[in-house]
């Protein structure tokens, strides 16, 4: 048979031709949308922060799912985003955490590197200000629609990335005034199933949807000062050593993780943790306040820069708002008079300095006022703005860029090799690649 | 090794060929993964390179050259003190060999900070601890054997439960083959470099092929030692504590004491109680403020890094203060039970000895379940019962055909023969064989090839989607180390 040739600009030709029939499909399609719906369903409208505004959190894109890979020096990971699909088929979905974003832990400030892998986490976030320095992947603005296919439902890879308040069961409970109601255990070799209703602390009506969630031998049981076993609630009669229990509606408050579900079950998360009292759970919160306090001391405050009045020679005065989120403590550290510290960071929270440490290279002065803001201050500020005078204003404190304060009482120490830009000349340091996330 | 001064005296012995080279000094970063074949290539500092373009005459001068360098290279390792060499056993060069557990003696050992984990991929970074200013010293990354052993609070454990932060003691090889190894391939002399800036030798090193990765309490409960607390001086519930860590078992303290940073976030454990300092502050057992002498108890610590104030090189924290055997104890079994479900979902890996081909498919497989898990869990492994097996990667992934679960595309069988092979297995094997009879033998089980077996009653779960290869895609199978970042 003889080789049939074909010219290679025939394949170019008609897929021009696909490509324009397809745009006049989807704008017919669009063209039918209801608009009506689209401006009453503001809270679902895609939602991009601006630069020197702290973003309303009833503006975010919210979802949970778990946390399945960290990158904590550049403050960005990713999480299996619970659908309505297969949850074990969904790819991790890349998100960056915002500079002014929060995260939280047993009810506690918390950084990324705190977080358990595999913990399940409550998301509020929004589009990428800026797409071009986005630090993970930026998807088209409809993707969190799309069904993802292979049984995995809509909404697992939103293109809301770029986190305001990533949080764990325990503090979302908390924040949100929640607590797990145990009605019924089912129990055989310290394993087992765990049917709970999450419903409001005060005055539930009664119609919360029961949950199933799976326990093991290796789920911590808190009561007090105490950290118990299944098996130690089995041995005390607490719990039935084989077989089903009524709980009563037990109030406590669950930590929660994914684990892969025998029997073909499309999503049911694992019980990591059971805090049985309030005891329980404030030592739990003391102690990540503890462990966050002594980061934030050795890592300085965050802020971003609302003005700067220039002065002579290289002196200037800086107003700027600390970033919200931390233990009081820490804000309380920062009082008129105070001798004080300003280095520029970038959107991932790194100092900007070389190998001697941030102080090297910080702008020094002294704090002129320290200003509360009356209310509630939204969420990533801390509703307290300072005014710091310098004599070496540099560009990297200008308004809207993010920096590090430190109050002089604070440690002064030298953070590690991934926590700091050499000396920002490297724009990979600046602006970290999202090629590092694989694709599936 | 063929230094420098080797290779200029082969070269002036013939004054023509020598006019036909440069030496050239090679480069000094970490090998990509696209040019791995400097790399692997016999570990000579410098590279001979043609001034000559022709290649014919290129060809000729090539065979005359190699041939004179490999007649002097004789000559030279002639000269060597033969018996130098057999004495210095950790100074030679040792890569582990397919089908063979690496002797743990042979490994090189460091320990340092845990920055980074890809538990997907069973690899990650840590800080090494040289002599030099800790805090300098980049991420260094870091591949987990196929058969090798994570610990932690004494038990088996992923990659993925143990903190960031956590200090690990590390005892690893060089790449038993570079050009698939997940992580930058470096100069075999690596180690004995100084990094510069202040950061001395040793943070660097080579062997970041890990058999065993383990943290403070278990490195002491493996080795047998304890740690006794001297001396602790508090002030606002934070402060320093001097401590050595001692034989458990011996009569003569011989250990040096190491000064640590505690916080008010420290936790102390004791039987079921979980406390803070301040609890122990009042207890009465430590002072609020000031210096106190502490007798010496018997405690296990989880070691941490922190930035260190005072312009110390390297101080670490502890994290973690198990103040009796029962609160060791309790966190021990917390770990093995959360592996134990870990393994029981993922499967026990193993690698494959032999295959005994029969007709249309069938064969018998002997394969040798890796070591360091739950003792319970090997002894599901009994003579007949059903088994399930499927081939895997270095990075212990599943290869499945779509997302449909392991069980799909496994060879379903059943277990002939348990045999121990050993009483003391090395470590990274259980000592434990299996003989399994498939009618289903696939080109993933071969010898050397690593699998993962389960008992048919263990869960038939499905894995999420980065623990397993789609199909057998290159980047899934051998997983760039681009992803590491260049400091």
């Amino acid at each position: 048979m003889k080789p049939f040739f074909v010219p290679r600009s025939w394949f170019f030709v008609p897929s021009a031709c696909l490509a324009l029939v397809f745009a006049v499909v989807i704008s017919v399609n669009a063209a039918n949308n209801e608009p009506s719906t689209k401006n009453q369903e503001q809270k679902t409208a895609p939602f991009r922060p601006e630069a020197g505004k702290f973003p309303p959190l009833d503006k975010a894109h919210t979802y949970r799912g778990e946390l399945v890979f960290v990158d904590h020096a550049n403050r960005r990971g990713s999480i299996r985003v619970q659908g309505s699909g297969m949850f074990f088929r969904n790819d991790p979905h890349s998100f960056a955490m915002l500079p002014y974003g929060i995260v939280r832990y047993h009810g506690a400030p918390a950084d990324l590197r705190d977080i358990p892998l595999g913990t399940v986490m409550h998301v509020h976030a929004f589009l990428p200000p800026d797409p071009k320095t986005s630090a993970v992947p930026v998807l088209p603005l409809d993707s969190g629609k799309k069904d993802a296919n292979h049984n995995r439902g809509a909404g697992i890879f939103p293109p809301e990335n770029h986190v305001l308040l990533l949080e764990d069961e325990p503090s979302h409970c908390q924040r949100e005034g929640l607590t797990w109601k145990l009605k019924e255990i089912e129990i055989k070799d310290n394993a087992g199933l765990l049917i709970a209703t999450r419903e409001p602390k005060k005055g539930g009506d009664g119609k919360a949807t029961e949950e199933k969630l799976t326990f093991d031998a290796a789920t911590r049981v808190w009561r007090g000062r105490e950290s118990l076993s299944i098996e130690d609630l089995v041995s005390e009669g607490v719990w039935p050593k084989d077989g089903k229990k009524a709980l009563s509606g037990q109030s406590v408050l669950l930590g929660i993780t994914w684990r892969p579900t025998p029997d073909g079950i499309f999503t049911r998360f694992h019980v990591s943790d059971i805090w049985l009292d309030d005891t329980a759970m404030q030592r739990a919160a003391k102690s990540q306040t503890e462990t966050h306090k002594a980061f934030i001391r050795s890592r300085w405050m965050p802020a971003w820069i609302d003005a700067v009045e220039y002065g002579k020679f290289g002196r200037a005065t800086v107003t700027a708002t600390l970033f919200g989120g931390m233990d009081p403590s820490l804000y309380a550290d920062f009082t008129k008079g105070t001798s004080t510290m300003m280095n520029a960071g970038e959107n991932t929270l790194k100092h900007t300095h070389g190998a001697y440490g941030p102080s090297h290279m910080a702008s020094r002065g002294t704090l002129l006022e320290v200003i509360k803001a009356p209310g509630n201050a939204p969420l990533g500020s801390s509703g307290i703005q300072i005014k710091f005078d310098t004599d070496l204003i540099i560009e990297g404190i200008r308004p809207t860029r993010v920096v590090r304060i430190r109050p002089s009482t604070w440690p002064q120490v030298q953070v590690p090799r991934e926590e700091y830009l050499q000396d920002g000349a490297n724009m990979d340091e600046r602006f970290p690649t999202p090629a590092i996330f694989p694709k599936y | 090794m063929l230094q420098r001064r080797d290779l200029v005296a082969i070269i002036n012995l013939n004054s023509k060929i020598a006019d036909k080279f440069e030496l050239v000094g090679r480069r000094q970063q970490p090998c990509r993964r696209h040019d791995f074949g400097q790399c692997h290539a016999p570990n000579y500092p410098f590279s001979l390179v043609f001034k000559d373009s022709f290649p014919v005459t290129r060809l000729l001068q090539l065979v005359t050259a190699l041939g004179l360098v490999l007649l002097t290279s004789s000559a030279v390792a002639a000269n060597d003190q033969p018996s130098t060499k057999h004495k210095e056993p950790g100074t030679e060069v040792f890569r582990p060999e397919p089908g063979k557990f690496p002797p743990l003696e042979k490994a090189h050992s460091y320990r340092g900070e845990l920055v980074f984990v890809d538990h997907a991929n069973r690899r990650g970074s840590i800080r090494v601890a040289g002599s030099g200013m800790f805090r300098r010293n980049d991420p260094h990354p870091f591949a987990m054997l196929p058969y090798g052993v994570v610990r932690y609070h004494g038990a088996p454990a992923d990659l993925r439960y143990i903190p960031l932060g956590t200090v690990l003691h590390v005892h690893a090889f060089l790449p038993p083959d570079p050009k698939t190894s997940a992580v930058p391939v470096l100069p075999v002399n690596n180690k004995d470099k100084d990094a510069n800036h202040n950061r001395g030798a040793g943070i660097f090193p080579a062997e970041n092929h890990v058999l065993l990765l383990e943290d403070e309490p278990s490195h002491c409960l493996r080795e047998g030692l304890t740690w006794k607390l001297k001396e602790v001086e508090v002030k606002n519930r934070e402060g320093m504590l001097n401590a050595s860590c001692e034989a458990k078992q011996s009569a003569t303290n011989k250990a040096e004491d190491e000064t640590f940073t505690f916080d008010a976030a420290t936790r102390v454990w004791r039987g079921r109680e979980c406390l803070l300092v301040q609890h122990l502050i009042e207890d009465g057992a430590w002072p609020a403020d000031g210096k106190k002498a502490l007798d010496g108890p018997s405690v296990m610590l989880g070691i941490m890094w922190k930035p260190t104030l005072g312009g110390v090189f390297t101080r670490f924290h502890v994290s973690d203060i198990w103040l009796d055997e029962a609160a060791m104890q309790n966190a021990a079994l917390r770990q093995t039970e959360t592996h134990k479900a870990f393994m029981r979902s993922r499967w026990l890996p193993a690698w494959v000895d032999a295959v005994e081909y029969g007709k249309f498919g069938r064969a018998t497989v002997t394969a040798t379940l890796f070591g360091g898990m739950d003792a319970t869990l090997y002894a599901e492994f009994r003579k007949g019962v059903p088994a399930v097996m499927n081939s895997v990667e270095n990075t212990l992934k599943h290869i499945e055909g779509g997302s449909a679960g392991p069980t799909q595309m496994a060879a379903r069988g059943t277990i002939h023969d348990v045999i121990p092979t050993s009483d003391k297995p090395p470590l990274g094997s259980s000592g434990i064989q299996i003989r399994f009879e498939t009618d289903l033998i696939t080109e993933g089980m071969r010898p050397t090839r690593i699998v993962r077996v389960r008992p048919a009653s263990w869960p038939d779960v499905h894995l999420p989607r980065e623990e397993y290869i789609n199909q057998g895609s290159i980047e899934e199978r051998f997983p760039t180390p681009d992803i590491f970042p260049k400091y």
